[in-house]
């Protein structure tokens, strides 16, 4: 049917199929700002004004649009520099998202903008509450929502013709006292009181900057250190076409996938021809048609630490959503019509759903398969996808020690990353015969390596782009549907796009390792740890992907905290083991925190109660036995993934100062054990005899990095203009992480951020890197890039040093001598001859070279961050409902690059833990199919409904790194479940076990 | 899925639409529940250009056209003569976010109404009167929704009766407090003391609990409708003991005595 849409004041028409949506015609006509992120209007990225009203266009036909005016994000503001046309600059919005750090992955930016701006065009000067409710309808998973409202705010206040505040200075020296091993304090002064406590409040601050208690080792850093706004900000904040699906090719075709309606069977017959015999269609391939390599979708470092027991596709399915077979069509219709059209046998087999029955005798055997590759201790016979037996000190012994034996038993459920670009892949052959695979991946050169055998292809005949990544979360550090449309491309030889629905994001995609965890700890009666033992059966689901690894590191960082003081500090006594078995749930895999999550939750809650059982001090106990600057991590001489293990000193440790300053920001000492905080009251006064408040704390620890393992790489090249190529084979999942790794570059160089321009990353043109899981990119990659830099320093230094030794009447310098700063190479009397110079100096006019340097590094050790985090929640005892109202995280994560960038990975962080505390878990019925295929019964925090969130960094300077920085984007995943559930524990004495914390186990607590 | 899709300009056309078997044709108000995904093919009839949305105050009854659209009901509240039952506000707020509110329409919101609606859940304390075409047949939601597929079929709503000399409660709980309810219970209580008591979060669509001459013996009526509500989300006992808790909660708002 033809439409005549007004699309941006423009009128087209445009022939449509009747159900056809909205957000379809509008990608199909190029307005690719509007995102696909799920097909019920749960996340909002579709978002267009519709009428100058906010909608969602997966839900609006586009016939329905027919007669209202379309605005998309293509009419909201230009990039300010533009030649010599003269632009109209970005929109006070668009810069006020730049400026505050509110975009991440940017996936969801443009429909943030669009809801914000249908705002104040209604109301130019909101409240924070009427902020939040614009942003409602748009899902974030990134940011917490707390600097999209300031941002809000922020440019509003602009648009109504006031200053917009600076974005705040938050900076404040260390106290006295409370160092330990950290650098002196250096900085501005600008609260004095700083330990007083804060009140709560629920006002979005002003100031858009973290509080920072700062290193003096940081002191001579200029661009270090600096709230730099992100390097595709620009880009992103206009909703440009980066991202995956945005990629436009001629006679693109679509990838569908059938998936199993049963959880555990053999495909006795599949029949493909209807299905081939429908016009449109391209391809259909089931098992008979490809080769059967077994292989793992972990995306990892080779040889891969786990198991090797996937196919593409097989002739068995093991979950409901298994594959069982790829259609590539003309077009999405086509390609479901003919979904429906295949014809499967199943062949029913025994089903395992009971983690607790898979290695039972007569269980089900999931992977029966010869291929099956072993990785250590795997045993398929018996469901055994991996298995980790630690042992530090003598444990037996240190029960005897101890005056009091504690044990108890806690679960963690399923959840899932949930990044609102679903996973997303185009393939293509290119004029050289090579397959290119764009894709939406955190591990670019995993993909390359590992599918290369699973297509029958050299690694040297596939190049892996990897544009902007919608979000992650390690969701994406899985090969997950590369191979879909690898595989229809070779059939077809044709462009192929496969994209994720939010179901099958459900139903087939990765979520956090599932545990159940038990707990004996050996404590005297003065509180010192004699010894603490961790079992863990973890459900790894039905393929074995991260399964040793995400389990090991459950025990390698949860259980490395506590060590006991006095001479177990030495030499402590801990037990780790766990078993990770397979069942007909739905594979499990990397997710943000990497086992680490389900570890504080058993460990936090079980000190808790220790604590409390001793009538201990909470924060005293802990740091009584935590693990301090100048001890061994204890793991360290006992696992490191699945390879050889070699010990490692913890050189820094801000912990104590964390707790610290934590506490004086929730204003710990006038709450906890104060009873009349506990009560509520009403406006009136009167209490509310229903309700009751707690607090809870949580202490935890990540890494930083796989130490002797991962690698990451960089290259630079200088132009003639003083400007600088940085090249990455990082990847920024949304994280900020190619500016952080533009400002280490630009510290080197001496130049401001903007001279920095950064790409990654593409296997055919960027170095090696490991790609963005583990904490590891800021650490890791960043060195790589100091030590590129370094290079193309000393080359500038030494050309410098020709040019300025030219003019003989003065005195010569050396390049040793040469300082490099505001773009400027300066002797040390004063003397500077500019980059531009050097650059054309190089390149055109005498002894011309490129200047260029590659750096690669690879850690030896992996440096912990710590971090207190602290909750407060209302309980209401009648109905076992919980609200958290605040969390307050203080974290030691080394010297702080970009305080927005890495206080935005703390406030998102919180928010998605905040999810998996209370709201966020994938439950299965007796046949193994999904309760959560969407995102309204998965629910994730709204704008509308998030607690107040305060971020505090505790900087210590990391020796291991040129810059001192150690990770930050996983820890803030770890301590909020077990403080939330502390914080409950605080107000109404119940213990929760198993999470999430849902208003009917409160309930049930509370009534038995 | 959707294989036609039909604009009329005026409600007889729509009628004539909406009086197909084949293919099966069903009206569409804002398209929030009609444009998702499903394997069934239909043709759908937009109303928007049926001039169905206006709302008129008369007396102590709204009228609600029936394409009005969620949103424009909560702006309305405060900014003319009508002052909705804050509950109903929060009702609404809950039903969906800002950008479905735009979209879905209140027709719409009560016919497809589940058990987790809270919208639902409060207009059917409040039991409107809704206008059906053709017969302009005047139903109340409490009896328009259990029937709702067959006297639904082939036939339009137009307007939405609500009254406005009752007061509302709604408490709920959930997981978060944006998430959909677990147990809700909507109480409405008329000045003649008439007490009508719904529980949401449960079924295929709220339950009418409790409709008498004032509120005594309403939280028993509550716990005996939840008797056997359990279900993935919640545990039955769970859900009686809250419809008892939250339906006295929603009585003692309003200052009813329980």
């Amino acid at each position: 049917m033809i439409v005549n849409l007004n699309i941006n004041d423009f009128g087209k028409e445009l022939d449509i199929s009747p159900g056809e949506s909205l957000l379809s015609v509008l990608r199909r006509e190029g307005y690719f700002g509007t995102k696909h992120g799920c097909e019920k209007g749960e996340c909002g990225s579709c978002t267009v004004l519709l009428d100058g009203r906010p909608v969602n266009s997966c839900l609006l036909l586009a016939a329905q649009a027919e007669g209202s005016r379309v605005q998309t994000i293509e009419a909201v503001g230009q990039h300010p520099e533009q030649g010599w046309k003269l632009t109209e600059g970005l929109h006070s919005l668009q810069q006020a998202f730049v400026e505050t750090g509110a975009i991440q992955c940017g996936y969801c930016t443009p429909a943030q903008i669009l809801a914000a701006k249908a705002l104040l065009e209604r109301n130019p000067d909101p409240g924070e509450d009427e902020v939040r409710e614009a942003l409602s309808g748009v899902l974030c998973r990134c940011t917490g929502y707390l600097k999209p409202v300031q941002a809000v705010l922020r440019a509003a206040a602009r648009m109504r013709g006031e200053a917009a505040n600076d974005v705040g200075r938050r900076i404040f020296p260390e106290p006295q006292g409370i160092s330990g091993d950290r650098g002196k304090g250096v900085g501005d002064t600008e609260s004095p009181d700083f330990f007083a406590p804060i009140p709560s409040s629920t006002d979005t601050k002003v100031q858009v900057l973290p509080k920072m208690i700062v290193t003096s080792e940081r002191e001579t850093l200029s661009r270090v250190g600096k709230p730099d706004p992100k390097v595709d900000a620009v880009k992103l904040v206009q909703g440009k076409p980066a991202f995956t699906a945005d990629f436009e090719r001629r006679g693109m075709l679509i990838a569908k996938v059938l998936h199993s309606p049963v959880a555990h069977a053999r495909i006795k017959h599949i029949d493909v021809s209807n299905a081939l015999s429908l016009p449109g269609v391209a391809a259909v391939l089931t098992w008979k048609d490809i080769p059967r390599v077994v292989y793992s979708t972990a995306g990892q470092s080779d040889p891969i630490p786990g198991p090797l027991d996937t196919f593409s596709l097989d002739n068995k399915v093991r979950y409901v959503g298994d594959r069982v077979a790829f259609v590539a069509a003309e077009t999405e219709e086509i390609a479901k019509k003919a979904l429906e059209l295949i014809e499967v046998e199943y062949e029913p087999l025994p089903e395992l759903l009971d983690p607790d029955d898979a290695m039972k005798p007569g269980a089900p055997v999931l992977h029966d398969e010869p291929e099956f590759v072993n990785f250590a201790d795997s045993d398929p016979g018996r469901n055994l996808a991996a298995e980790i037996r630690i042992d530090i000190g003598d444990i037996e012994q240190g029960y005897e020690e101890a005056d009091h034996i504690f044990e108890d038993e806690f679960s963690v459920s399923k959840v899932q990353p949930a990044h609102i670009e679903p996973h997303v892949v185009v393939t293509y052959w290119n004029e050289d015969d090579r397959l290119v695979i764009r894709t939406s991946t955190q591990v670019p050169f995993h993909v390359r390596r590992q599918l290369a055998p699973v297509l029958g292809l050299p690694i040297k005949r596939i190049r892996v782009i990897k544009p902007r990544i919608g979000g992650g979360f390690g969701g994406k550090q899985e090969i997950l549907n590369e191979d879909v449309a690898a595989h229809l491309t070779i059939a077809t030889g044709r462009s192929v796009i496969h994209e994720y629905t939010r179901e099958e994001e459900f139903i087939d995609a990765r979520s956090r390792h599932p545990m159940r965890i038990r707990m004996k700890t050996g404590v005297k009666s003065d509180g010192t740890i004699t010894a603490n033992a961790m079992y863990v059966l973890t459900d790894t689901g039905a393929y074995g992907c991260h399964a040793l690894t995400v389990t090991g590191n459950t025990g390698h960082k949860a259980m490395a905290l506590y060590v006991g003081d006095g001479p177990y500090r030495k030499a402590p006594n801990i037990r780790f083991y766990a078993d990770i078995v397979y069942t007909n749930h739905p594979p499990a895999g990397a997710y943000r925190g990497y086992g680490v999550p389900q570890g504080f939750w058993a460990v936090e809650r079980h000190i808790e109660k220790i604590a409390r059982h001793l009538d201990l001090d909470p924060l005293e106990f802990r740091l009584k036995n935590a693990l301090r600057a100048g001890e061994l991590h204890p793991f360290s001489t006992a696992w490191s993934e699945g390879r050889e293990p070699r010990p490692e000193i913890i050189e820094t440790c801000g912990l104590e100062a964390c707790v610290q300053q934590g506490k004086a920001v929730i204003g710990w000492d006038q709450k906890y054990a104060v009873p009349e905080w506990h009560d509520v009251f009403n406006v009136k006064g009167e209490c509310a005899p229903y309700l009751r408040k707690g607090i809870g704390v949580a202490l935890v620890m990540q890494g930083t990095a796989i130490p002797y393992l991962d690698m990451g790489g960089a290259s630079i090249k200088m132009n003639e203009d003083g400007s600088f190529n940085l090249l990455v084979g990082a990847t920024d999942l949304g994280t900020g992480s190619d500016t952080v790794l533009a400002q280490m570059a630009a510290e080197v160089l001496g130049v401001p951020l903007e001279d920095v321009l950064v790409y990654s990353s593409d296997t055919d043109f960027t170095p090696f890197d490991k790609g963005a899981y583990a904490s590891s990119t800021t650490y890791v990659s960043g060195a790589a890039v100091v030590l590129a830099a370094e290079k193309v320093a000393e080359r500038i230094r030494d050309r410098a040093s020709r040019m300025l030794n030219e003019d003989t009447e003065q005195q010569r310098v050396q390049p040793s001598e040469i300082r490099l700063v505001e773009r400027r190479a300066i002797t040390p009397d004063g003397r500077s001859v500019n980059l531009s110079d050097v650059g054309h100096n190089a390149l055109h006019h005498e002894d011309q070279e490129q200047i260029m340097g590659v750096g690669s590094y690879m850690s030896p050790v992996a440096p912990p961050p710590f971090a207190a985090q602290f909750a407060e929640v209302t309980v209401d005892i009648e109905t076992g409902q919980v609200v958290v109202d605040r969390l307050v995280m203080a974290v030691d994560s080394g010297v702080i690059v970009n305080p927005i960038t890495a206080s935005g990975q703390v406030e998102g962080g919180m928010a998605q833990a905040l999810g998996y505390a209370v709201s966020e878990e994938m439950c299965y019925d007796e046949r193994g199919r999904a309760r959560e295929v969407d995102l309204w019964d998965y629910h994730i925090f709204r704008a509308n409904e998030m607690p107040e969130l305060e971020t505090i960094f505790v900087e210590t300077f990391e020796p291991s790194h040129p810059f001192g920085v150690k990770a930050v984007a996983e820890i803030p995943m770890d301590g909020v479940a077990p403080a939330v559930g502390n914080a409950v524990l605080d107000a109404c004495g119940v213990h929760i076990n198993d999470n999430p914390i849902t208003p009917e186990k409160i309930w049930m607590k509370l009534n038995t | 899925m959707i294989i036609e899709y039909h604009r009329p300009q005026t409600i007889n056309e729509a009628l004539i639409l909406l009086s197909r078997d084949q293919p099966a044709t069903v009206p569409l108000g804002g398209g929030t529940v009609l444009n998702q995904p499903s394997r069934e093919a239909y043709a759908v009839v937009d109303l928007q250009s049926l001039g169905l949305d206006e709302i008129n105050k008369h007396g102590q009854l709204l009228q609600i056209g029936a394409t009005c659209k969620l949103q424009s009901l909560l702006e309305l509240d405060g900014k003319s003569d009508v002052v909705l039952p804050q509950a109903l506000c929060d009702a609404i707020r809950l039903e969906g976010t800002i950008n479905i509110r735009q979209l879905a329409t209140v027709a719409g919101g009560l016919v497809s109404a589940d058990g987790r609606s809270p919208f639902g859940t409060a207009m059917l304390a409040l039991n409107p009167t809704l206008t059906l075409l053709p017969g302009e047949e005047e139903i109340s939601y409490g009896e328009l929704l259990p029937l709702r597929d067959l006297k639904l079929r082939h036939r339009l709503i137009t307007q939405i009766h609500l009254p406005l000399n009752t007061k509302l409660s709604y408490h709920y709980v959930s997981r978060s407090p944006f998430d959909l309810p677990l147990v809700s219970a909507a109480v409405a209580i008329w000045s003649s003391g008439r007490t009508r008591v719904v529980l949401g979060g449960y079924g295929e669509m709220p339950a009418l609990a409790f409709d008498g001459p004032e509120s005594s013996g309403a939280e028993i009526a509550a716990q005996n409708v939840f008797q056997n509500a359990g279900d993935q989300w919640a545990s039955a006992q769970y859900r009686r003991e809250m419809a008892v808790v939250l339906t006295k909660r929603a009585i003692a708002d309003m200052g009813g005595r329980v």
